[in-house]
Parts: structure tokens; sequence; C-alpha cells
């Protein structure tokens, strides 16, 4: 009966992988000449050449004759360079992109060269009348290597713009995502406004309370994720959060703070310990029908600041927990955009107990 | 027309109330605070609708009118839920009818005037689309009806599953019965906790004790809490291996 309607179900699934963000890997630059498309571009780009080529000859008797053998000879050229690129994209997408990007322009030198060599001799063998001079096989030889060095230059370089371009729109577009889902969740946002809606009636004076710490969460999740804020302004805003939070779940929260060896003047990222409390109540407490209590502790240990969330986690949904991933990598990379890998963020699932730690380096004011 | 109110959060309950209250004809029998609750209670209250948040501990709201589905009259529901996302268009698609927080007055008034039952087809598909929480699409309970009651068997109690023609035999700690459902679709739908031992057996991963040799050479499962032991078909052996060894 579950199957019916599997279609629906995939359909979903789709749509989610659809908006999920690839993450930017430092991969190679060069496309992949494996494939048919980039080997018909190669031929068509070849082609062209040899019409440039065939064009720019001074005096030449038979302008057909001229372009068959060019375009014979930069074809073969083409597609055996693609080829060695080809077969040796395994061994270039491990080196870093200079290198590689280096290693491909001498294989296409090489490839050039050996090519040249090889229509030497088969010209010499077959057709050519009077034989070729050496000083023509010299002259037909740099001047190859000269052609392929500046055309492969210009390839190479178009195909570094064009992944670095491609990479900086989808690292764009990665950081806005995240941006929007760092944000306060809709599930509480809306369930918040139904429990002040509840509220007006028989507690005005709760409501409005919770209406303004509401404003200050918002406030607070819109300015810039850059932005750095001592300690203090983020527990304060933290408290807002759980107030508004108590009153949906009531005696399900339990909060205990022990965060008094902290100073309260250490800066940290905007926004960083809110969304860890808020993983901590939607994947931790509120599956539990019972719910629990929620530890915030914190320590300062040799100029480095700890602090740690721990909650109790529902056993049978294990470390499964997709959804908070997105908020905790946020949070992250935050931390080490900040303080580079001084700034950490740990996660442990131990006996029902999940727990979140984040360390960085003491500051008071901004470097 | 009696009502019984599924939310687990006190405010969202009292706003129901209070606006149960004012648009009249409505009595409130109960409230529950998980879907587990909301099962028992509809069971054993039996209202005409019951206001069903989905995401609710335990068990969710989802889930609950799936097994309440089974009942020979089976309350009217209307789902509530604080945000959308995908899984909304599944209910459209269904015409099954939901109320977003905050609720207002009036769509609940019109949700009242056209009241309707769920089938279990339905609700299975919604639960699918991940309209609980996208972790949950496999239901924590079975349930049958016996005489009238609504059985409910947890999954984590479950040993094995046996198809048999038409019906399904459930071996669980304290029993067995049997369900009208496939083999296929529970396999498909509990693929994290059970495995396929035999063309017509599913096995508790939990459960499993260890292999044995019967006396003609075949492999047999051991799985604790019971003395029976189930066939291993020579196809699955290999996956039952690689299970047992590296859980």
């Amino acid at each position: 009966m579950y199957s019916e309607m599997r279609a629906l179900l995939s359909l979903n699934d789709k749509k989610k992988t659809g908006t999920a963000v690839k993450p930017v890997t430092d991969e190679l630059f060069l496309p992949n000449f494996c494939g048919v498309r980039m080997v018909l571009a190669l031929m068509v780009i070849a082609q062209l050449l040899a019409f440039v080529l065939a064009l720019g000859q001074m005096g030449s008797e038979n302008r057909w004759k001229d372009l068959s053998l060019i375009s014979l000879f930069i074809q073969w050229a083409a597609l055996s360079c693609g080829a060695v690129l080809c077969l040796s994209r395994p061994w270039l997408r491990k080196l870093p992109n200079i290198q590689a990007g280096l290693l491909s322009y001498l294989l296409v030198l090489g490839v050039t060269a050996v090519m040249s060599e090889a229509a030497y001799w088969i010209l010499q063998a077959a057709v050519m009348e009077p034989p070729l001079t050496r000083a023509w096989y010299y002259g037909f030889l740099s001047r190859n290597l000269a052609i392929s060095a500046i055309v492969s230059a210009v390839a190479l370089r178009y195909f570094y713009v064009q992944h670095q371009w491609k990479r900086n729109i989808e690292s764009e577009a990665q950081a806005r995502i995240q941006a929007l889902q760092s944000r306060i969740r809709p599930h509480f946002l809306f369930n918040s406004l139904n429990s002040i809606a509840s509220l007006t009636r028989s507690h005005p004076n709760e409501a409005e309370a919770a209406v303004m710490d509401l404003a200050d969460l918002f406030r607070g999740s819109l300015r810039e994720a850059r932005l750095r804020v001592p300690l203090s302004e983020e527990i304060e805003l933290c408290h807002k959060y759980l107030h508004i939070e108590k009153l949906r779940l009531g005696d399900r929260l339990q909060v205990r703070w022990e965060l008094e060896g902290l100073p309260r003047d250490a800066l940290l990222p905007v926004l960083t310990l809110q969304p860890l409390l808020e993983n901590a109540i939607y994947h931790g407490l509120e599956p539990l029908a019972q719910g629990g209590e929620i530890v915030i502790s914190g320590a300062q240990q040799q100029g480095m600041i700890h602090i740690s969330i721990s909650n109790p986690a529902n056993p049978a949904a294990g470390a499964k927990t997709t959804g908070n991933r997105i908020a905790l990598d946020n949070v992250r990379q935050r931390l080490q955009a900040f303080h580079a890998k001084r700034g950490k963020l740990i996660v442990e699932h131990s006996n029902g107990t999940h727990r979140v730690q984040i360390s960085f380096p003491y500051l008071s004011k901004e470097p | 027309m009696n009502v019984l109110i599924a939310d687990d959060e006190p405010l969202a309950r009292t706003r129901l109330r209070e606006l149960l209250t004012e648009i009249g004809g409505c009595r409130i029998v109960g409230e529950a605070t998980t879907g587990k609750e909301a099962l028992e209670q509809g069971v054993s209250v039996q209202p005409d609708l019951i206001l069903m948040d989905i995401r609710m501990p335990t068990m969710d709201g989802l889930e609950a009118a799936f097994h309440l589905a089974a009942l020979e009259q089976p309350p009217a529901i209307i789902f509530t839920t604080a945000y959308g996302d995908h899984a909304l268009a599944a209910f459209e698609a269904h015409a099954v009818d939901y109320l977003l927080k905050p609720i207002r007055k009036e769509r609940l008034e019109n949700a009242l005037h056209k009241l309707q039952q769920l089938n279990r087809a339905q609700l299975a598909t919604l639960k699918q689309a991940g309209g609980g929480s996208p972790e949950s699409r496999a239901r924590t309970h079975l349930s049958v009806l016996l005489r009238g009651n609504l059985q409910l068997i947890p999954l984590e109690s479950v040993i094995y599953f046996k198809a048999d023609q038409k019906y399904v035999t459930v071996r669980h700690a304290a029993g067995q019965v049997l369900i009208e459902e496939s083999l296929k679709d529970l396999e498909e739908e509990f693929s994290e906790h059970f495995f396929r031992i035999h063309r017509n057996a599913l096995a508790a991963a939990a459960h499993i004790s260890g292999l044995v040799k019967d006396h003609e050479g075949n492999c047999m499962l051991a799985l604790q809490g019971i003395e029976e032991l189930l066939e291993i078909s020579r196809r699955h052996l290999p996956e039952v291996r690689k299970r047992l060894t590296n859980p």
C-alpha cells in the first residue's frame, strides 16, 4: 500500500537534491576531453585554425590543396592532444592547477613535435618531389611548435578563466543559500506566532513580551553574518530565544547555564550559540514526549574559549538527523573563517546525549 | 460534535479550544500531547473529529491518523501544521484538509463544515512524502484491529515478518498477529532495521543472534526471544553473513 505513490516520493526526493548545494571542490580546471561534446568542439576549433592558416598563406597556387593538407595535419594533431589529455586526466587531477596546467601545456607541445616528426617522414617517404631538405624540416617543426604554443596557451588560459568564473558563481550561490538556511527556522517562527496568537487573549502582557523577543531575535538574524559580537550580547539573544521556546514547550524545556567562568567581552561571530540551541531543541527535545534539559557550559583554557551545548536525544533517531548539518556547517565555517584552524566545532553522540562543542581564541576587541 | 485536540504545545491547544468555543457546536472530549495519545483516545473516546498536529513526539500525527483509519468508524481528521514546504503539495493533491498555524478562525470554521474521513492509502502516501518530517518516513508502530480493539505493536518489538499468501505474520515479543500488507512494501518501508532472509521473510537486524545448520545442512537464522529458527535462502545467505560480521 505504501508503494502506491512511489512516484510522488521520488519526485520529492528529486526536489530535495535539486536544491542541495554541491560543495565547491578544487577540481581540475581542464574540461574532460574524453567526452563526445569536447571531441566535437576540438574538431571544430582545429578546423577553424586550419582555415586561418590556409588563408594566411602568401602566394599559394592551390588553396584547396593547402587547406586539405593543413586540415589533415591539424585535425590529427588536435585529436591526438585531446586523446593524450583524456588519458592523462587521472594523473593531472591529482596535481594542483598550476602544475596540471604546465604539464598539459608541455604534453600538447610534445604531441605537436611527435606529430610533426611523423608528418615529415610520411611526406618524405610518399609524395614530395623534390625531396624535402633538412632546412625545410627545421622550419616546419619550429613553425608548428610556435603555433601550437600560442594556440594552446590561449586555450588553457580560456579554460582556466572559465573554471574560475564557474567556481565563483557556485560559491556565491552556496553562501547565499547558507545565509538563508542559517536564519531562524520557519517551523519555529510559525509555531511561535501561533503561541502569541493564543496568548493575546488570555495573557496580553506575555504576548507583548514575546513579540518584543521575537523582534529582537529577527533583528539579530538579519545582521551581517560577518559581524562579531561580545559573548554577553549573544547570551542575551539566546535568552530571548529560549523565552519564546519556553512558551511553546512549557516544562518540557529545561535549561541550565554554566558560563560563569567565561569573560563576557569575548568576541564571537553573531548567531553562533542560538542556532546550536535551536538544533538542540528541534532535533533533541521536541521529539521527546517528556522533554529534557539543555546544558550550556563553558571554560577558558590557555587563551581559548570552549562552550558546549548538550541535550538528551532520542536513541532511536540515532545520528541520522541530516537536517541539523546545515546549521552546524554554517557555524563551523564562520568560526573557521574568523580563526582559521583555531576555530572548531565538534559533535559527539553517546548514550542518548548529543553534545556540540565550539572552541575559539579569546579576543576582546577586533584585531 | 465531539472533538479531540492533539498537539504537543499547550498554547496551541489553548488556541484551538478557544476558537472552537467561539465557533460553537463543538464539545471538546479530550486533549492529547503525542500521536500515540491521540490514537489511544481516538479509540477509547471515539470523537467525531480530531484536530491533529503533524509534528508530535513519540508518533507523528500522520501515523496516528493512519492507524485510526483502520477503525470501523474512523474519526474525521483535520491536520494542523506550522510550516508546509513540499509535503503540503501532497496534501493538496489528495484533498486532505490541513490548517496552517497560526490558525485562522475562518479557516477552522470552513474546515469544520466539510469534514472527511481519510483512508489509509491517502495517509500512507502523505507519510511517505515526508509530511511528518523527512527523517521519519517509516511508521513507529504497526496496528491491527482485533474485535474492535486497536492493537499497537512497537516496531522495535517485531522479530520477523513472514509472508503467507495474502497475509503477513508479524512475530513480536508478545505474540504474533496477521496484517494485510505486502512483504515488499514492508521491506521498503523498514529497510533500515529489517532485511530479507528468504523470499517470504524479513528479519529484524536488532534481534539476530546467529547462524545455525540444521540436520540437512540448510542455513537457519536464530533470533533472540524465540525458539523457532528461520530458513535462510541460498540467494540471501551472502547478504545475511555480511550483516552478521559487520552489523
